[in-house]
């Protein structure tokens, strides 16, 4: 009985490089199934994902889970499941193989691999290691640092070690400094910021704080960085438009930005060309146009445009290419969100060329649509983790009634 | 299996099918990608792997292939500012071009197939780089004549040269010409007047009879233009101003850029504007020359830019400055340019964006209130001659023709660079102003 309460992980999207990704038939997955088993004594914690493989970490069974009904908000959910302790396996799949004993994190991107793995020698503190996926993790890093013990011992006062207080990479322990797959890879932060959560898009980054707030810095031609602008940001600059609004999550796409309020509230910012903000986009509404055949191809385009977005009779959709300030989203059915991730192009669920979406088709959408997959089967998705183009869901049996 | 299977003419192989792969290298092992190590281990694999997948005749999957390494590549062109995009990047995205364009070729299939190839080829054009000896324009250039050879142009309903039916915008009046402050017009001056007199002290000066024997003077209309280039797809600038928000950028063929623009009494302003349209389309390069003038600037030759504006009446083009130094051609139509020297720079209020940052913010109404000293300016008239403007001039462009030397919003950042190579603008436009 207990064991049904454990959660286990979905992939779908693209794994056209043989990632583990459900049953990794063929070059995509258009809706999700689920992770074949590492292995028996193992269960799988976190997943990092790139494009063309995938970094699984996992770690031995935890303890027996708590006596009482499971909650059901999801966030109290990923609390109450006992974390596994302690270090573990990290194993890779895809156009990278191979595995790692003795890692505490991972963190996946084309040109490098970061691993957090336990010091060498008792008392020794953690090292940053950091590999070149093809290397399968075999002979030396291309780099590797000693993380201060004082870092870590912090980390360890700050949170009982369960999922929601550690600072998960790239941000190192301590939250002083994060790693970047770009030189220089390893990136000072100013204390003051007193980073808790850090993600990075292709060209910018996203900082969330104890507080809540949300800091964002680097290339801003597509309004990623939410501050109403277009241009590029050397430091993290605050995002004055989420002042006084606790945030509990953060996800960075490839040029767009999501944050996740406590209270529920989904905000999206960006570039919006294939409807990642869950806004109308233009492409899709020609797409649209296309299909039922409102159009003969040569009336004008532009703001004003209608689509079929759903809502009939009401008022003209308008298009948005950039949204450069934070947007609010209403979800469909007023659920509030707890967890986002962030592809190049999709968001936790919304554009879909490689199935990444999870609806069974290849189609992008543009507004928020609920994955039925883990309706259908009484899951309660509890995590996500996106790579660029596919997705992963840790979900959970509910409790039937 | 016969060895030879890929070269034989195999049934239903058509004439295109074996030109497009004369221009192939036999075997998979000859084909040299060439790409540096910027390039991430996972997409070399990929690529071998359709390349791979093309060779054994494994069609779909190939196409499902490419598409991914169309993505991922698309991604990278994406990330960062255009002119430091790794060329490499582009040669991926032009590898996977050309195996989609084959791939769409490979069976026989009608018109709509042949033009999507030519869309896929086009794109590898726009934003790819050159690979295997240019191979793309080659591509470009079969897949065109095959078109061509199955159609006859579409003709429309007296196209000829419609006149203006309506005044499009009741506000664009053009103002008076007074002749003291026109810009200096001189036939034919010599290589080193000209220098003396006009490139080195930066004046503005129109060259006459330079252009008087060159084709396009004589070929070029609405029907040749879409008869050459018809089916090839270019970039289009849709909005009044590129400084407005609503203003963007769109790919199109250019009938569909006549069709939607030019013709049928247009909703939108849609320009095709300083695009290298002669090295996309070589045949109308034919038709044009590139004079003496444009080799007199600091840099080698190959640095001159041949940039093409085609598009409707009416629209203004905000005041601005390019780095390059130009000369403009306009070969058909009209077009009024206003110029302010450098010394009134300080009254023409740049914006402060770094997009922005060779624009005024000033409009056309405001200026000829604001700014009491004489301005030059000129209007370039179908004369076949060569107007010259040297780089630190500020260029406000009136359009009843095509906008002039709009710079490219796109890769912005080029703007701000100190070049001196040369530019040669070639400008059309379809409704005559009466």
């Amino acid at each position: 009985m207990a064991e049904e309460r454990r959660g286990s992980w979905f992939g779908f999207g693209f794994c056209g490089f043989g990632q583990a990704l459900g049953s990794g038939r063929g070059r995509q997955v258009t809706s999700p199934e689920p992770l074949r088993a590492a292995g028996t004594d193992a269960e799988v914690c976190s997943v990092s994902a790139s494009w063309s493989y995938t970094a699984f970490l996992s770690r031995e069974r935890s303890g027996p889970i708590p006596p009482g009904p499971a909650p059901t908000c999801p966030r109290l959910l990923l609390s109450w499941l006992p974390a596994p302790a302690g270090a573990g396996q990290v194993q890779l799949s895809g156009s990278a193989r191979g595995a790692a004993e003795g890692c505490r994190d991972a963190w996946a991107s084309e040109t490098l691999l970061v691993v957090l793995r336990d010091g060498r020698g008792p008392g020794a503190g953690a090292e940053l290691q950091a590999w070149a996926p093809g290397s399968a993790l075999c002979g030396e890093p291309l780099w590797a640092q000693t993380v201060v013990p004082e870092a870590q011992r912090e980390d360890r006062e700050d949170g009982e070690g369960d999922g929601t207080r550690a600072r998960p990479l790239p941000l190192l322990p301590g939250a002083r400094a994060y790693v970047s797959p770009l030189s220089p890879l390893y990136r000072p932060l100013a204390p003051e910021l007193r980073a808790r959560r850090l993600e990075l898009g292709t060209e910018h980054a996203l900082l969330l704080d104890e507080a809540g707030q949300v800091y964002s810095w680097g290339g801003g031609r597509h309004g990623q960085l939410g501050h109403g602008t277009l241009e590029a940001e050397p430091e993290p600059r605050l995002l004055e438009a989420l002042q006084g609004l606790p945030m509990a999550e953060v996800a960075a796409g490839g040029w767009h930005s999501v944050c996740v309020s406590e209270t529920g509230d989904v905000y999206t910012w960006g570039w919006n060309e294939s409807g990642q903000l869950a806004l109308p986009t233009r492409s899709l509404a020609e797409d649209r146009e296309t299909v039922t055949g409102e159009t003969t191809g040569l009336s004008g385009h532009g703001p004003g445009v209608t689509g079929t977005t759903g809502d009939e009779g009401g008022a003209p959709a308008s298009c948005i290419a950039l949204q450069p300030f934070p947007a609010l989203l209403d979800l469909p059915l007023g659920s509030d969100a707890v967890k986002a991730s962030c592809g190049s192009r999709h968001t936790a669920v919304v554009t879909s060329k490689y199935g990444q979406l999870g609806h069974g088709d290849t189609t992008s959408r543009d507004w928020p649509c609920r994955v039925e997959y883990f309706v259908d089967k009484q899951l309660q998705a509890v995590a996500v983790s996106c790579g660029p183009w596919n997705t992963y869901v840790y979900a959970v049996q509910r409790e039937t009634s | 299996m016969a060895e030879d299977s890929n070269r034989d003419t195999l049934p239903g192989m058509g004439p295109l099918q074996e030109a497009l792969r004369a221009l192939l290298p036999r075997t998979k092992e000859e084909l040299k990608l060439d790409l540096s190590e910027n390039v991430h281990r996972s997409v070399l694999i990929l690529l071998q792997q359709a390349t791979n997948l093309f060779y054994e005749g494994r069609r779909s999957e190939c196409l499902q292939t490419t598409e991914a390494l169309l993505d991922y590549s698309w991604e990278k062109l994406n990330t960062g500012v255009w002119r430091d995009v790794d060329k490499d990047w582009r040669r991926v995205y032009s590898f996977s071009c050309l195996l989609k364009t084959m791939c769409l070729c490979e069976t026989p299939g009608d018109a709509t197939t042949v033009a999507a190839a030519l869309k896929v080829c086009d794109m590898g054009l726009l934003m790819g780089a050159a690979i295997l000896g240019d191979i793309l324009s080659k591509v470009a250039a079969i897949l065109q004549t095959h078109l061509l050879s199955g159609k006859r142009p579409a003709q429309g309903p007296a196209q000829e040269q419609p006149g203006i039916k309506k005044a499009r915008n009741g506000h664009t009046s053009i103002p008076d010409t007074r002749s003291e402050e026109a810009v200096p017009r001189l036939h034919c001056p010599s290589l080193q007047y000209f220098r003396k007199h006009y490139l080195v002290p930066q004046r503005p000066v129109i060259l006459e009879g330079v252009a008087d024997h060159w084709p396009c003077m004589k070929k070029w209309s609405l029907e040749y233009i879409q008869e050459i280039a018809g089916c090839r797809t270019v970039p289009v600038e849709v909005g009044s101003r590129y400084t407005d928000e609503d203003w963007s950028q769109r790919l199109m063929t250019v009938n569909e850029f006549i069709s939607r623009y030019i013709l049928n009494e247009p909703k939108d302003i849609g320009y095709l504007a300083q695009h290298q349209l002669f090295d996309q389309i070589p045949e109308l390069k034919q038709d044009i020359g590139v004079p003496d003038y444009c080799c007199l600037g600091d840099g080698e030759e190959e640095e001159i830019t041949i940039n093409a504006w085609f598009g409707p009446p009416g629209t203004v083009s905000p005041l601005h400055q390019d780095p390059q130094q130009n000369f403009l051609v306009q070969v058909l139509g009209r077009k009024y340019i206003r110029l302010y020297s450098p010394q009134e720079s300080e009254a023409l209020y740049p914006h402060d964006t770094h997009l922005l940052h060779n624009t005024s913010q000033v409009g056309p109404s405001m200026t000829f209130q604001l700014l009491p000293h004489p301005t030059p300016f000129l209007e370039s008239r179908q004369m076949a001659s060569l107007a010259f403007f040297r780089s630190t001039w500020r260029i406000l462009t009136w359009r009843s023709s095509p906008g002039l030397l709009r710079p490219h919003s796109c890769p912005a950042s080029c703007l701000l660079e100190k070049s001196c190579s040369s530019r040669l603008n070639i400008g059309i436009m379809c409704k005559p102003w009466t």
